[in-house]
């Protein structure tokens, strides 16, 4: 920059390098011919300016849409009318959907979100976006629905959008910051609604349920696995990390589960199935309930191979196991997201909270596995973390060191197998000579009934004839004149 | 799916095989039971209501892997607990000392946490007392030095089981309305600070 001005100062007069506002200071081209300083201040000026005009924009918006509603939520109480309230609520909804989309265009906060959604679109297929665009309005207008039945749903509504659009200003918080927001939100939220509305507490918790929902499901794209933590990076690690243990067997885990039983092993398939269903969830609530139904799976099959209620000591090694078959996508990820965004006191005692804290303790002890927590010898797990790199185990190994299958069963399987090969032999030579066969036979065919093709039957007389030229003319025919 | 409300978390630890599952199932279900039960799928945790004067207090109880391999993640399990009962077998030694071990941990990392400990299978020493490992006063001077509760219990005849858990519940009733405006008054200084936060951000 400096160079710039320095030639352009073989031109220009030294009081046009200046700052317009007269500080003394040299200006800049880029800066509207003002120093840094006064540019700071001017910039800052419009800034506020926009913002304000862009709030009060915000202000009316909120204010048509908050009438619009009240009308709807009107007719809703006159059960005469209900057609007429249906359509008219849905009326409603689309001036909602409108009404957001115009918002973000205006609304400062969302201007860095439309910026980045438009990144995203780029990285994503324009369906994806579409998509979850529509699971958005979705759960807005299930939101809105829900709190029609509610006395203080207008209130509530009202507050989870201001606090879903303050949130897109702090978008540059770090995810502890984030998080605090969130729970500080749900805590007033809550406390509220149980002072100033007297809910009992299952009411209140269903509202929340309700608005947590709604929160997280807008909040989603930009706190989940937000840049500014080591999320994405741990996702990565954990992921290897259980690449590398495929080798663990049920056996080395002591899991009480026999996947030889066929319901037992549907069980299995099931829990991993919702395992991995859990990184496609928005609402951290949704997750919880992915991670209590594989865990009732889990425990389904243990007691179908143990025919008595699992404990503790049976569920934990389980869960391991699924989780490390399942290797679920972008796991610690998830982890943090829900501890981070989800209700606490769902979190920290009801079931769910349970089963949470177990998934937590399985990805912690996958973390740390080594020799000792299998049973293994140190050398037998380094050569299965060595194996593992090259994804080939011997098995003739395996049967010596770890595997608890009996010999005879491995033997008998063994035998079985050679039969399979030599009988597979046997085919295969018994094909080649059903081929031969067939080529002798045609052979024999083809002696006995010789080709002949007699080729110059119908070819031109003249063709071959090399002394062609030596002919005389064919004779033309004549006219005579008589 | 049941989602009941839970007013207090509850952690059971102790070793392997000292009847931790056993006391839960003969507290909930009233039951001991050494054959196959069908009724429950799974006993690793569980919510329980009791009536404490004139209030309803839910338990929920929440079974750990008692497995050394375990151990060092019993820390998440045991994180935001109001009480932990401390299991140990009186026919086992060992399973004392762990015992042990679990109480230096809560008192360490989690002071809010009530500590019961509990001696099960009662009915073995009873019949015979040279099965008994572990003294009676022995544990009741380490139960007082640590400010702890001591139970001897037997959940195959469920003595002393249901005044384990009423106590626990009564505790947690007792101490949950010294502690609520402890915990608001945290909540809205917090609140403050995050709005100021956004103020200055702007």
């Amino acid at each position: 920059m400096s160079q710039r001005s320095e030639r352009r100062g073989i031109h220009v007069d030294q009081s046009e390098l200046l700052c317009k506002k007269g500080c003394g200071y040299y200006g800049n081209a880029a800066w509207q011919g003002l120093c840094s300083k006064c540019w700071r201040e001017e910039y800052q000026r419009a800034r506020q300016k926009q913002i304000q005009e862009d709030w009060e924009l915000a202000e009316k918006l909120q204010r048509e849409e908050d009438a619009a509603y009240a009308s709807s939520h009107g007719s809703q109480s006159q059960p005469s009318l209900t057609p007429f309230s249906k359509f008219e609520e849905k009326k409603t909804n689309e001036k909602t959907r409108k009404v957001t989309t115009v918002k973000k265009f205006f609304s400062p906060s969302s201007r860095s979100t439309a910026k980045k959604e438009s990144h995203e679109a780029k990285s994503h297929s324009p369906s994806f976006v579409r998509q979850s665009s529509v699971e958005t309005d979705q759960v807005s207008r299930e939101f809105m629905e829900f709190l029609k039945s509610l006395k203080p749903g207008r209130e509530i509504h009202k507050q989870s959008r201001a606090f879903v659009e303050s949130m897109g200003n702090k978008k540059d918080l770090g995810a502890d910051e984030l998080s605090e927001c969130v729970q500080d939100f749900y805590q007033n939220m809550s406390d509220r609604l149980l002072s100033h509305f007297k809910g009992s507490s299952e009411k209140v918790e269903r509202v929340m349920d309700q608005v947590e929902k709604y929160i997280m499901t807008r909040l989603y794209k930009s706190v989940f696995c937000p840049e500014t933590t080591d999320d994405e990076k741990k996702d990565l690690t954990t992921q290897h990390r259980i690449r590398a243990l495929h080798w663990v067997t049920i056996q080395m885990l002591c899991v009480p589960v026999d996947e030889e039983i066929p319901e037992a092993a549907d069980s299995v398939v099931k829990a991993i199935t919702d395992i991995i269903e859990m990184d496609s969830r928005r609402v951290p609530r949704d997750k919880l309930a992915c991670i209590t139904s594989c865990s009732k799976h889990i425990f389904n099959a243990i007691k179908v191979t143990k025919k008595e209620p699992a404990s503790a000591d049976d569920f934990l090694p389980t869960l391991i196991y699924i989780v490390l078959k399942a290797n679920p996508p972008r796991l610690q990820s998830n982890i943090q997201y829900i501890t981070r965004f989800c209700n606490p006191s769902r979190l920290m005692s009801g079931e769910d909270g349970y089963y949470f804290t177990n998934l937590c303790c399985a990805v912690a002890f996958i973390e740390k596995l080594d020799a000792h927590s299998l049973n293994l010898s140190v050398e037998d797990f380094e050569r299965h973390m060595c194996g593992g790199g090259s994804g080939e185990v011997s098995p003739r190994r395996t049967s010596e060191s770890a595997s608890p299958w009996p010999i005879e069963l491995l033997s008998a399987l063994q035998k079985r197998q050679q039969q399979v090969l030599v009988e597979a032999q046997d085919l295969q030579a018994e094909l080649e000579r059903w081929q031969e066969g067939v080529a002798r036979e045609v052979q024999d065919i083809l002696d006995k009934y010789p080709l002949e093709i007699k080729r110059h039957a119908a070819h031109a007389i003249d063709s071959e004839n090399e002394e062609n030229d030596r002919l005389p003319p064919p004779l033309q025919p004549q006219v005579f004149a008589g | 799916m049941t989602a009941m409300r839970v007013d207090a978390k509850v952690v059971m630890l102790g070793k392997e095989s000292v009847g931790k599952t056993s006391l839960v199932e003969r507290y909930v279900h009233h039951r001991f039971l050494v054959g196959p039960y069908q009724n429950t799928i799974g006993a690793a945790f569980v919510a329980k209501s009791i009536n404490v004067g004139d209030k309803v207090i839910t338990l929920g109880i929440w079974d750990t892997a008692g497995s050394e391999r375990y151990e060092a993640m019993s820390r998440i399990y045991y994180r935001g607990a109001r009480a932990a009962i401390v299991c140990y077998d009186l026919t086992d030694n060992s399973s004392f000392q762990r015992a042990r071990f679990w109480v230096k941990e809560l008192q360490t990392f989690e002071e809010h946490c009530k500590i019961y400990l509990c001696g099960t299978k009662n009915d073995l020493v009873e019949g015979d007392r040279s099965a008994r490992q572990v003294d009676y006063h022995d544990v009741q001077d380490f139960v007082e030095e640590i400010g702890a509760q001591h139970f001897e219990t037997s959940s195959k005849t469920g003595n002393n089981v249901d005044a384990l858990f009423m106590k626990v519940a009564e505790d947690f009733s007792n101490s949950a309305f010294e502690l609520l405006p402890e915990e608001k008054g945290v909540n809205l200084g917090q609140k403050k600070n995050s709005y100021i936060y956004t103020c200055c951000h702007h």
